[in-house]
């Protein structure tokens, strides 16, 4: 059940704050890591290599390591020859006999200063065999297509990976018999698709210092979204005892699921191990542009059968996702991209896979909802076809098919709480649906579902003589306002506060508050779970000192405005700080997440290889654009943007809100602009020039809507909130574009050249007038 | 090594001397210099914005200009929007209200071009606001609440204009020019 709030309903929870951070920040005093100053610290610079393909078959760094300044250099010679401990075991920390991307890394430099070791990597000598790359999924998947792992069949893996040849990730949920409803549909329609690459575009390119400790320990300085993991995966790399090595998060400039995996703390760590002096590494854009867990570019096939009377019978679907040169990560796209394309349809038919595959490019990652915008955007596109192909209007025809309460999902877990259709109805009154729209113009809507992801946290809770509240929590504050917006109100909810006037620590590993880290949306689901369950104790203890201090009855003491006093009588009360003091100082408590359990699945015979098919207190999001298209270029213009989200409860809507209109803008870049651009050698477009994120003046209105439908599973009912408004955003601009040139657009980002040639087609095809019928278009 | 070259130029308010390399950047001299660490780094080639800093009252791109370019100029950065006292600038109070930040890295260049903006044009539309911070890419926010701030600090401006929170002019005009 949802927790219930203690003293008869909410004070704090729902009602809107500053972030605890925002004035450190709007002062310029919030520390990221490039900001912190190590006296005497060594500069490091990677090399890395210039080819998407090769084999090396020497590296010497003789000359390199006797030039002026150089303390250091690190490279597959003289670290741990084991690979990186992922799904598959298919990496390694520098590139060893291959190389496998333009930008790998091949070697790491320590001078005193940062032209010192540059000069040093051009003194590097590498004799790389440059073979064919692979550069697309077509060449990938070709008959005889050469292998980006020649040794594929020698990498360990994970039980139910799939790994063979150039495909590395298979999954696949079948349920009914999608041939036979296909053949027996009043209609078939079939749809393709084809996703670019982009980058989280996160703006502080990564960076890290590392100093290795007279006990042999490390310490790193780092800005990452999962510090504690991060610290594992590294002490266990380099056979350090866990205890030994410190990661201190700082202030993070943006991540996006980009700041997941080690990046430059592993070059500034392997350096620092070697030194007696603190290495520093800092990224440049150019350099994070080639370090990038991109987005996955792909494609997509979707064929629908639909009866006369508008009720969806079959889907077939078919995503195939580049993974890059290195996919141990990357599956968790294909695994979503399954959940989402048939969501949230009552389709009794289906057979839905994804295929990942290995391609000479930088590694694919999980960026803010892996996979989501993608597959939402192929499959409500797809579902306006299908809506146009029975002439049935595109709300109506997603309400006809909708999930409701009870209904299960494709492998088959009942579901509750179940909001689509309400987000549907509020962003299509929002945007005002079924009004006339002018010439050029269009609205499109496009909704989805996600899921909420409950990591391991630890968090400690504690009130001081001061009449202080801190929270240590080991959830690192990316940006989001999670751990600076949730989790102080969660705190001042039950003590009695203001959210302002509690002190919020980063994480820091030498805290020992374990938290699994920011990614699937699951900051304040299992961050706020270990807070709330601190916060409840060390209420509790208070009014515990209360109830001797005041000699009152334990139900009599109101806990408000930072004091405990009596019901009634507030001049007799002693202030937190009070309590504290009473109590020998400090009152404190720990808390941790629970155990939570996944949902259970009725069919889990419909999976194949699908380790991600049980959603955890799910959510639906929907989202409707009204977009302006210039006929003469194809330029589009997104006038206004409505997310409607269920939050389950909304605990932090200042930054819920956040999260919405972010969500809105990044998929806009996703829908119509950002595009990763590889050449032989290579990413074209590592810089902020020439790979287009939205601007302020590229930015339409924005109408969030906070839906409430609580979860069962989350702290105070709350769902996951960071990733479903990314994904719906985009959708519904394609729809958009759909209605106002009468050409569904299949090929993302649309581009003007893109919408252009569309419009063209339109204009050729007068068939596609036959599809569409006059007056439902004139509506939208 | 490159000759170092001695310059003079304000800092927020305080004359400061320094010996830059001839091509280091203005935000290299801010940074590493000055340890003026408010001031970000996103790209290092003009596009991001995260480096505005205000040179004779006009945002530049730090990371474009030469720090010998600096010579005899005003700089103003984001830690020259707090008053002596400390108390928050309207620009910077208004971005706290509206929750008009999230990571934070891209707000020091958005308030000093704010600050700018608002001293060109008090009463600045929706259109004006857009155009004004077009350099400055925010990847967390959606810019709608960024927006918001800039019009709330335009009211706040505008119904006390003078408020001693707003950086004085270290000196007259006379002294900015150059050799």
């Amino acid at each position: 059940m949802p927790e219930a709030i203690p003293s008869g309903g909410r004070s704090v929870v729902g009602t809107r704050h500053p972030r605890s951070d925002a004035v450190a920040k709007v002062r310029g005093e919030a520390a990221y890591v490039a900001d912190l100053t190590f006296p005497g610290a060594l500069e490091a610079a990677v090399l890395r290599s210039p080819h998407p393909f090769a084999r090396i078959k020497r590296i010497d760094v003789s000359r390199a390591a006797s030039l002026p300044g150089v303390a250091a250099i690190a490279y597959a010679g003289n670290t741990p020859a084991i690979p990186l401990d992922f799904a598959i075991k298919d990496q390694y920390l520098f590139a060893r006999t291959y190389a496998r991307y333009a930008g790998e890394p091949v070697a790491a430099v320590a001078a005193h200063t940062k032209r010192q070791a540059e000069a040093a990597l051009a003194a590097i000598d590498v004799d790389y065999e440059v073979l064919t790359p692979v550069l697309s999924i077509d060449e990938a998947l070709a008959p005889g297509a050469p292998l980006v792992h020649p040794q594929w069949r020698t990498y360990e893996r994970s039980a139910g990976r799939v790994l063979r040849g150039n495909v590395c990730g298979y999954n696949r949920i079948r349920r009914g018999n999608v041939e036979r409803a296909l053949k027996r549909a009043w209609a078939v329609v079939e749809s393709r698709f084809t996703f670019s690459a982009g980058i989280p575009g996160y703006l502080e390119p990564r960076a890290a210092v590392a100093r290795r400790e007279p006990d042999g320990g490390l310490t790193v300085w780092c800005g990452s979204q999962s510090p504690y993991s991060n610290r594992e995966e590294l002490a266990a790399f380099f056979n350090l005892p866990l205890d030994k090595v410190r990661f201190v998060n700082q202030f993070v400039g943006g991540a996006f699921g980009g700041k997941i995996l080690l990046a430059a703390e592993w070059y500034a760590a392997a350096l620092a191990l070697q030194c007696d002096r603190p290495v520093r590494l800092v990224f440049s854009r150019h350099e994070d542009g080639l370090h990038v867990f991109a987005r996955h570019g792909g494609r997509a096939l979707i064929r629908s059968g639909v009866a006369q009377d508008g009720g969806l019978t079959a889907m077939q679907a078919s995503f195939v996702f580049d993974g890059g040169a290195y996919s141990g990560y990357g599956n968790g796209a294909a695994l979503i991209a399954t959940m989402l394309v048939s969501a949230p349809y009552r389709i009794p038919n289906l057979d839905l896979e994804a295929t990942l595959v290995y391609t000479n490019k930088q590694i694919a990652g999980p960026v803010r909802a892996p996979g989501g915008p993608q597959a939402t955007f192929a499959k409500e596109v797809h579902i306006d076809e299908v809506a146009a192909r029975v002439g049935c209007d595109p709300v109506t025809f997603r309400l006809r098919n909708m999930w409701d309460e009870e209904d299960e999902s494709p492998a088959g877990q009942r579901l509750r709480g179940v909001s689509a259709k309400r987000v549907l109805q509020a962003a299509a009154d929002a945007i005002g649906w079924g009004t006339p729209c002018r010439p050029n113009r269009g609205r499109g809507i496009a909704c989805s579902w996600w899921f909420s992801s409950c990591g391991r946290s630890e968090a400690r809770v504690e009130v001081r003589a001061d009449g202080s509240v801190h929270v240590t929590s080991g959830n690192p504050e990316v940006g989001t306002g999670a751990a600076t917006g949730s989790l102080p109100i969660i705190v001042a909810e039950h003590l009695g506060t203001s959210p302002g006037s509690v002190f919020l620590h980063l994480a820091d590993t030498a805290d020992a508050a374990y938290d699994s880290g920011v990614g699937g949306s699951a900051s304040t689901f299992s961050a706020g779970w270990a807070v709330l369950a601190a916060a409840r104790d060390v209420r509790e203890q208070l009014l515990s000192v209360a109830e001797h201090a005041l000699e009152a009855r334990r139900d009599d003491i109101v806990i408000g405005e930072g004091r405990l006093f009596v019901r009634g009588s507030p001049e007799h009360g002693i202030s937190l700080g009070e309590a504290a003091a009473l109590a020998g100082g400090v009152v404190c408590a720990t808390g941790a997440t629970p155990q939570i359990d996944d949902p259970s699945l009725e069919h889990p015979a419909r999976l194949e290889h699908h380790e991600f098919a049980a959603w955890l207190a799910p959510s639906f999001t929907a989202s409707a654009a009204e977009v302006q298209v210039d006929p003469e270029t194809g330029r589009v213009t997104v006038e206004r943007i409505v997310t409607a989200q269920d939050v389950g409860t909304a605990i932090d809507p200042a930054g819920i809100e956040g999260q919405i209109e972010g969500g809105a803008v990044q998929a806009l870049g996703f829908a119509l602009s950002e595009e990763l651009q590889f050449g032989p050698h290579g990413i074209m477009n590592t810089g902020l020039g020439d790979y287009l994120m939205p601007t302020i003046a590229d930015a339409p209105d924005i109408q969030p809507i906070i839906i409430e439908s609580p979860s069962h599973e989350g702290p105070l009912g709350a769902k996951g909130v960071g990733e479903p408004p990314v994904t719906t955003p985009g959708a519904a601009i394609g729809n958009a574009v759909y209605h106002a040139t009468g050409n569904p657009p299949h090929d993302v980002p649309l581009t003007p050249e893109r919408v252009w040639r569309g419009l063209a087609q339109s204009r050729a095809d007068t068939t596609s007038a036959a599809e569409f019928p006059h007056e439902t278009a004139k509506t939208r | 090594m490159p000759k170092r070259v001695p310059i003079r130029i304000c800092v927020n308010g305080q004359p400061r001397e320094a010996f830059v390399e001839p091509a280091a950047s203005l935000l290299e001299l801010v940074r590493g210099t000055f340890g003026l660490t408010g001031t970000k780094e996103g790209c290092g080639t003009g596009y991001c914005g995260a480096c505005t800093v205000l040179l004779d009252g006009q945002p530049v791109n730090a990371c474009l200009v030469f720090a010998v370019d600096a010579d005899h100029r005003d700089v103003l950065t984001v830690e020259g929007l707090t008053t002596h006292e400390g108390g928050l600038h309207p620009v910077q109070d208004a971005f706290v209200a509206c929750g008009a930040l999230q990571c934070g890295f891209c707000t020091p260049g958005m308030l000093v071009s704010t600050v700018a903006l608002l001293r060109r044009v008090p009463y600045p539309s929706e259109a004006d606001i857009r155009a004004a911070l077009a350099g400055h890419l925010c990847r967390c926010t959606g810019y709608r609440s960024i927006v918001r701030a800039v019009t709330r600090a335009a009211a706040a401006l505008a119904a006390n204009p003078e408020n001693p929170a707003l950086p004085q002019p270290a000196r007259p005009r006379g002294m900015r020019s150059r050799a």
